[in-house]
Formats: C-alpha cells, structure tokens, sequence
C-alpha cells in the first residue's frame, strides 16, 4: 500500500497539494484521472522522489520514503515518466540492459511479448517513432523488479491496438503487483481498473 | 568484428609511435634497438631509457587519461560540449599546482603538488555546480567564467612569482612533456590510476543517467552522488596530468567525438576506446612537437589545437545521430 499521508506541495507560489491524503492498494489497477494541471505528473514525482513534500509523508509499504536510499526507493516502487529522453543512439536491447538481471522483474519476458518490443531489440531508439520510443520508455519502468508500477500517461502516443495490449497488460500484471495510472482522459478507459482517484 | 579490427588496429598504431617516440630526437641514435634492449649503459641508452621512455609513457598514460575525462565529461553532463577545460577542471588544477609552487609549500612534480591540483580541480568543479544557474548552458558559460578568473589568477603568480621550477606561462596554458621524467611519471601514474578505476566504476550508470536525472533516480541511482563520483574521477585524471605538463588543449573534447562516432553509446567501451584513442594522439601530437621544427620544439598545445580544432570540426560536420537532442 502507498499512503500518501497530509502532503502539501507547492511549486513556488502555486499550490498543488494542501493537506492531501490517499492510498494506492497493492494487487489492483489504480486511474488517476484529472484535468491539466491538477498534480497528476506532480504526485507522481513526489512518490517517485525526485520531488521533495513541503510537509506531509509518503509511505510505501511501510517505508517513509524520505528515509530510503535511491536504490530502496527503486526496489519498491518503479516509474515511467511522461517523457523519456533518448538522445544516445543505443539499441532498443541495449536500452533495457541498463536494468541490471538481477534487479529485473519475473514478468519481463511476458512485457517484451506483450508490447512486441523484441522486433525493435536490434533497432536504435533515437530512429523509432515517438510512439515505439513510448513503448520501450513504459516497459523500462515495467521491467524493472517493485511492489507498484506508477505510469504516467503510457498510452498518449498509442494507437488503439497497443492501448489495448497496454491494458491487458495491466490487468495481468495488477494481480501480483500494485499499478497507478495517469491518464487525462479517462472516460473509454475506466473499466479496466479496480479503483479511480480524481484530482481536481 | 569491427570492434575488435578497430581496438588492434589502434592499438598497433598507439605500439608504432611509442617506438618511433623512442627513436626519434634531437640526439641521433647509433646503436640499434635490439642492442638498447640488452645494454642499459651509454649516451644512448640513457638517451631512450632515461629520457624519452619516460615522455613516451607519459604521453601514452596522460592522452589515455585524457580521453577517458572528456567521455566522462560528456557523459555526467549529457552534453556534447562538455570538457574538463570548460568545466573549470583544468583551471582548478593549474591553479592548485602554481599556488603550492609559488608559495613554497612544494615542488614541480611532488606529489603535494599532484594532490593540490587534484583538490583544487574537484573544489573548481563543484563551485562552478554550485554557481550555476540550473538551465540550459548555464553551466558551461558558469565554468568558463569560473576558468577565465582562476587562470588569471594562476597567470599572476607565475607573473609575480620568484621561485625556481614555477615553470612558464607557456607551459601552463599550453602543455609540454619535456619535463616529463622517471621521477614525474612515478608520482602522477599513482593519480591517474585512481581516476580510470574511479571512471570504469562509474561507467555503467553513465548509460542510465543518459535517459535523464529523474529517469536514473526512478531506476535508482542517485545523481547526485554519481556527479560527485564522475568529477572526482575526471579531477584525478586531468589534476594529476596538468600538475606534469600543464593543460594540453582539445584531446578531451576531440577524443570523445571520435570514440563515439566508432563505438556507439556504451560508457564502457567508449572509456576503452577513450584511452587507447587519447593515448595515441598524445603520442602523435609529441612526437610532431618535438620533431617538426627541430631542434626547437614546440608547445605542445600548438599541436593538439592545430590538428585536433579541424579534426573536430570535420568530425561535426559528418557525425550522424549520436546526440539527437538536447531536452
């Protein structure tokens, strides 16, 4: 479970959290939905990390996050960003070697298959397509051995067959794993997940 | 396959100057190598075991470090303009090694002196962190501010200076071996090997950091703590190089851009291919110094500059896809 315990959060004078409380379970498909601007990325940040709570704590299973090291962090919880950048030209394969063997998940293969990733294994992925390059940018989160998958917008550069394959994925991988979604748009997507929690 | 004809011939090429640097020289030699090999006494034997050995293994060490500093520099800074000269780090260290000269505190090429421009780079290099605005080429232009004002400095007590072995201007801003002997060479090697183990350590999370500062925290490895471990490696490398010879222009921007264009994008390889490259200019680049208008030799920097600037921009103009963009 993910508590997200009275967080306050604001970005200079722009106040995005005051005093917010929610929970993420573990073994289930959560949507968190919202409009622009809501703190959707942000929440995803400052469970992530790389964005510190003005007051307010964010505990993971257990950990108060704010005392884990960066690789106990990455150990419970894994996230694919909005955007990914590629700027050097390694190979599809050699992208996902940068998650070592012993810090991968049990279900990577069923990823790689799932996403038809090992056809762009041999290709460079600075020459995929924004929607490939988005492809192998949420399997690196997925690969990636943890207690919750938080991905942030995985299906905005897919078209409908690998939105759907995405989501079939989710729901295979939510029964042994917890796993947020963002997503701005939520309507068609909605019934493939257990719990929603809206930002507004 | 075209790795390994890539390594072995470089590594050929690296082999056939080290002997040439060997035989070349103001003073002819009139015994035959394979007779050197066996007879460590004379004119010559002094001449190539005594003399020019050293330089030769100088140059192959400190271009090998070298190139493998500016790979880490373009790597930790994700940035294809990145080099320790432009980061503050060769300053840092001219710095470091003039002031304990100039004070009196130490010699040229004692290991105090080592130290002190290895300090001196690391502090330059986390000031200039510091100082920087947190976008865009704010660091860059943050560390050539930060180099202009501590070359300056450095320019002045050379200047002001009265005592011996401070060395010239010259030879600080433009790099020579010709002091490079047994005794140098045994007290920077120990630095410069620190600071390759310390680079090949670093080497792998160099890939993840590629995908971004948040992506590498998310994989879980602390940024934060792998640019200090990347500066102090690039410190050792270029502090313990500029303490001996001063700074030698370009080979950490210009070697990188070559290795990458051979090698691809694997930290790993490109430190390998880095020192074998960096090693192999140096060589080629003092043995033109030394030779090309002899008996008088010139900065080494003069070299590395006239070759090396053209040879980058040549390299710019047919490099294809390694950097894509800058986010």
């Amino acid at each position: 479970m993910i508590e997200i315990k009275n967080l306050s959060f604001a970005h200079g004078k722009n106040v995005v959290f005051e005093d917010f409380s929610t929970v993420i379970a573990n073994n289930c498909a959560t949507l968190l939905g919202g409009p622009n601007g809501s703190g959707k990325t942000t929440l995803l940040q400052l469970i992530g990390g790389v964005l510190k709570p003005d007051s307010g704590s964010i505990v993971i299973n257990g950990h108060d996050i704010s005392q884990l090291k960066t690789k106990e962090q990455a150990e419970l919880r894994s996230i694919a960003p909005q955007r990914r950048i590629f700027e050097l030209a390694f190979t599809v394969e050699e992208i996902f070697a940068i998650i070592k063997q012993k810090n991968r998940a049990a279900h990577a293969t069923d990823v790689f298959e799932a996403l038809d990733l090992y056809d762009l294994f041999p290709l460079k992925v600075t020459e995929l397509s924004l929607g490939q390059q988005q492809r192998v940018s949420v399997a690196l989160a997925l690969i990636q051995s943890a207690e919750y998958y938080l991905l942030d917008e995985p299906f905005s550069a897919q078209d409908s067959g690998y939105t759907q394959k995405l989501l079939d994925l989710i729901t295979l991988l939510s029964k042994t794993t917890g796993i947020l979604v963002i997503s701005h748009n939520t309507g068609h997507i909605a019934q493939y997940f257990d719990e929603n929690i809206y930002l507004s | 396959m075209k790795k390994v004809a890539l390594y072995s011939g470089f590594s050929a090429l690296a082999i056939v100057l080290f002997g040439l640097s060997l035989r070349t020289g103001i003073v002819q030699l009139h015994t035959s190598f394979w007779q050197l090999l066996t007879h460590h006494t004379g004119t010559d034997a002094t001449t190539v075991w005594q003399i020019r050995l050293p330089r030769a293994l100088g140059a192959a060490i400190i271009g090998a470090g070298l190139g493998i500093a500016g790979s880490i520099a373009q790597g930790i800074f994700r940035n294809p303009l990145a080099e320790p000269t432009l980061i503050g780090l060769s300053s840092g260290a001219t710095l470091g090694t003039i002031a304990v000269i100039a004070s009196g505190a130490s010699v040229y090429g004692s290991k105090t002196n080592a130290a002190s421009a290895v300090l001196f780079a690391v502090i330059t290099a986390l000031l200039v962190q510091i100082l920087a605005p947190n976008k865009g080429y704010g660091f860059l232009l943050t560390g050539i501010a930060i180099s202009a004002i501590l070359t300056a400095v450095a320019g002045l007590l050379v200047a002001v200076s009265q005592k011996p072995g401070i060395q010239s201007l010259s030879f600080w801003n433009f790099g020579s071996l010709t002091l490079l002997n047994n005794q140098t060479l045994k007290t920077i090697a120990p630095f410069i090997e620190v600071g390759i183990i310390l680079s090949f350590f670093v080497s792998r999370r160099l890939d993840a950091y590629s995908l971004g500062e948040s992506s590498s925290h998310y994989i879980g490895i602390n940024p934060k703590r792998l640019r200090l471990l990347a500066i102090i490696a690039m410190a050792f490398l270029v502090g313990a190089s500029v303490s001996a010879v001063g700074s030698i222009a370009f080979l950490g921007l210009l070697v990188p851009h070559i290795v990458r264009l051979l090698v691809g994008p694997a930290h790993r390889q490109i430190l390998t291919f880095s020192a074998i490259i960096g090693a192999t200019l140096l060589l080629l680049a003092d043995l033109l110094a030394r030779t090309l208008f002899q008996p008088h030799e010139i900065p080494l920097g003069l070299i590395t500059s006239l070759i090396g600037a053209p040879a980058l921009i040549i390299l710019l103009r047919t490099q294809k896809g390694q950097w894509v963009a800058n986010d």
